[in-house]
């Protein structure tokens, strides 16, 4: 079969660049987009909530639904969990709906302004069904851990002797050695200069010799001149024992010295070694004199989150919403930035809002006013005032405060007054061997507490009266801590606020701490006294026997110290009193008689 | 997608202006490149409908676009930062933030910024490479491929049916 192919020429006919069906597609593509968005506009501000707001707050957040209104423009949001990115399996917040009002005059050049927005069923640190994801942890883990360490670091053990002892380094035994040493080492300088002691024979021989001298017959210069010199002799002979002499005493006085202070040192060691056991008994519970932040700590900072709300909850996304650098966004998110002038109106806005807290059946409203992360802008800082009387929980509670970020950090300042607070069955300590709950008190709580540059301070007291604490103790030593608890029936509680708006550091103080402190430390004594007392005849016994055994030693010194001394006094004293005077004497007498006989 | 790369394949092999596909790849690339719900994309989509440019090409550039998005996210974020945080061009972005124009384009958003300025960027590159790669492919790869036993062999399968079908 043959084929025949034809050869057309193609005839190029242009085609023009545009095609008007696309703007047609195009139009209709719209229309979709505006219907599309019409209809799920709900799921999209849902989304874009959970996304933007989970981007500031650095961990998941959760919106169970979202209704609009078109007349007037406005929002209702339920069902609102905020995910704490230290504790991902709690909600920093729990809000059970929120309605806003958007003003569409702003929203039409681009600002979002709300005129009033009532938050209801807002909880704090509520568990979550399932953990939450985490975008940015937050830097305040040292903070979180803080509490829960401070009862593990609570030594709930009695202080145990022997472990004092092997700490102690025991002063008596090494100052027995050392006074070992002295002795023998100065015993053997002793040695060897006691052979150059003059015995009392060579004294009598002396005196014996110099009687000679001075009462022999002298007639003649001649004579006179002999004896001179007999003198002069003998006198050398003393002055060489007088030089031994004074080296023994030397000898003998350092020796006596250096053992007399060993002896002592030996002496004294047991007093201090018991001293000092006794310290380290009452410095192993030192670490008690903290019960008011170990025991109440965790409890107090719990309820600071709720004095602390504005600070915690609400700066930090503020701050986040201000300063770019500071949020690391969710992928494929990216960050908006804000470039308004600082004339021109806020670009978020909520000029009033009223904030309903809930504790079981108490509800306390908190109304804001100027919600915005551009303070310099509005000229204004965010305030908050809280008032309630007569609740359930409370007998009155005043709380007001303003907060504002500037270029330098965020500054706020805030104070309170709550009276009456009924507290029932709060758990303080749930450790096996320490178990410690309020059964019921009454809490006054009053204070301030500013923030500088994000920096806090600050603080309050807590009176908690007519108390009821349950405590019991496993061992004798937290029985202590647990017996003095029972015995309370008030406590005025000092707290301190300091540190980093993000890790923010309480320090707690009582009269308990004192009380409580004391009575650790002497029932630490109380119940080392058997171990201690032996230690002490212990060390006493191996003090006394060394003392006992060489106290000859130190009396043998001493008396050669004391003969030396009366041996160097009789030489001196037949040096001067005897011979000097007689030999003049007797000179003076022949010289009368050789002048009166001319 | 199998009709999609067929489609393709079609205008590929077809008298479908070079410039025709090249545009539909660059336009595609910044659409899916660049975050999609933007002003920005609607004058994309109305180029891409309104001039003859191929809409196949278009569609399947923003698809495979969008998915490399995904990567260089990250990349597109950083470079909008830098710029919207510079000390230096703080008057321009705080001069464009009030025109209403520039905010409906929303270029104070780090990623929207970087993205649009990196496919602007790669924008001409992608064009005449993409317009070069399609006419060699025309004068020198297609008859050679169009021989290789492995494309006979696939011309005999259910894609090169669907291929076939495909009026260009």
């Amino acid at each position: 079969m043959k084929m025949t192919t034809t050869k057309t020429n193609p005839t190029h006919v242009r085609r023009s660049a545009i095609r008007w069906p696309g703007l047609a597609a195009f139009l209709i593509i719209c229309a979709l987009l505006a219907a599309f968005s019409w209809l799920l506009l709900d799921t999209i501000i849902k989304w874009t909530l959970e996304r933007s707001v989970g981007t500031l707050n650095g961990a998941e957040v959760n919106i169970e639904s979202v209704d609009h209104s078109w007349s007037p423009l406005g929002v209702t949001i339920t069902g609102i969990q905020v995910t704490d990115p230290a504790q991902p399996d709690f909600n920093r917040l729990v809000i059970r709906d929120v309605t806003a009002d958007l003003n569409v005059e702003q929203l039409l050049m681009g600002r979002f302004h709300f005129e009033n927005v009532v938050s209801t069923g807002i909880r704090v640190h509520q568990p979550r069904a399932a953990t939450g994801d985490v975008y940015q942890v937050p830097d305040k883990e040292a903070m979180k851990g803080w509490a829960s360490d401070g009862l593990a670091a609570l030594n709930l053990s009695m202080p145990n002797v022997d472990d004092i002892v092997a700490r102690l380094e025991l002063k008596t035994p090494a100052a027995i050695e050392q006074a070992k040493a002295t002795l023998a080492e100065q015993k053997s300088r002793i040695d060897e200069v006691r052979g150059n002691i003059p015995t009392a024979e060579d004294l009598k021989a002396y005196e014996a010799e110099l009687k000679k001298i001075t009462s022999a017959e002298i007639k003649t210069p001649q004579q006179l001149q002999a004896k001179k010199e007999e003198f002069e002799a003998l006198k050398e002979k003393f002055e060489a024992d007088r030089a031994q002499l004074k080296a023994i005493k030397e000898t003998a006085t350092t020796a006596l010295d250096k053992v007399k202070a060993e002896f002592a040192a030996v002496s004294s060691a047991p007093g201090q070694d018991m001293e000092r056991a006794q310290e380290l008994m009452q410095l192993n519970s030192a670490g008690l004199t903290e019960i008011t932040a170990v025991l109440f700590g965790e409890q107090m900072r719990q309820w600071s989150q709720y004095i602390l709300l504005a600070y915690e909850q609400l700066a930090p996304m503020l701050a986040r919403s201000a300063d770019e650098t500071l949020v690391k966004p969710q992928r494929g998110e990216g960050i908006w930035f804000d470039f308004s002038d600082a004339n021109e109106p806020p670009s978020f806005l909520i000029k009033k809002a009223k904030t309903e807290f809930a504790w079981n059946e108490t509800i306390l409203d908190v109304n804001w006013a100027n919600i915005t992360h551009q303070h310099e802008q509005l000229g204004q800082p965010t305030t908050f005032v809280a008032r309630a009387d007569n609740s359930n929980l409370w007998q009155s509670l005043n709380l007001n405060g303003e907060l504002a970020l500037t270029a330098a950090g965020i500054d706020a300042k805030q104070q309170w007054q709550v009276k009456g607070i009924r507290l029932d069955s709060v758990q303080l300590s749930e450790q096996s061997e320490f178990m410690a709950n309020i059964v019921a008190a009454l809490l006054d709580s009053e204070g301030a507490v500013s923030l500088r540059d994000s920096m806090f301070d600050g603080g309050g007291t807590v009176r908690l009266s007519d108390m009821q604490l349950d405590a019991s103790a496993e061992n004798r030593w937290a029985e202590v801590i647990a017996s003095a608890l029972r015995q309370l029936s008030r406590l005025d509680i000092n707290a301190d606020i300091s540190g980093a708006l993000t890790a923010p550091e309480f320090a707690f103080r009582s009269d308990l701490d004192r009380q409580l402190g004391s009575a650790l430390q002497a029932s630490a004594l109380e119940a080392g006294k058997t171990e201690l007392a032996d230690l002490r005849s212990q060390l006493q016994e191996q003090s006394n026997g060394f003392l006992g055994a060489n106290e000859g030693d130190l009396n043998g010194i001493s008396e050669l110290l004391s003969n030396a001394e009366q041996r160097d006094a009789k030489l001196q004293e037949l040096l001067k009193a005897k011979f000097e005077s007689a030999i003049e004497d007797k000179l003076k007498d022949r010289l009368k008689g050789v002048i009166g006989g001319n | 997608m199998l009709t999609l790369l067929a489609k393709f394949l079609k205008a590929l092999n077809s008298e479908s202006g070079a410039w025709a596909l090249a545009f539909a790849f660059v336009l595609g690339m910044m659409m899916g490149f660049t975050p999609l719900w933007r002003v920005h994309n609607l004058v994309i989509l109305l180029i891409a409908l309104l001039f003859r440019i191929n809409l196949t090409g278009f569609i399947l550039s923003f698809v495979i676009c969008s998915g490399v998005a995904y990567l260089l996210d990250p990349w597109f974020h950083q470079v909008g930062f830098y710029l919207l945080a510079h000390e230096s061009w703080q008057p321009l972005w705080q001069s464009l933030y009030q025109s209403a124009f520039w905010r409906v384009l929303q270029f104070q958003h780090s990623l929207t910024l970087g993205s649009v300025l990196i496919s602007l960027a790669f924008a001409p590159i992608l064009l005449f490479a993409s317009f070069f790669i399609i006419m060699q492919y025309r004068k020198r790869i297609q008859a050679w491929f169009n021989r290789l036993k492995l494309v006979q062999m696939l011309k005999a399968n259910r894609f090169w049916a669907i291929y076939s079908g495909i009026r260009g």
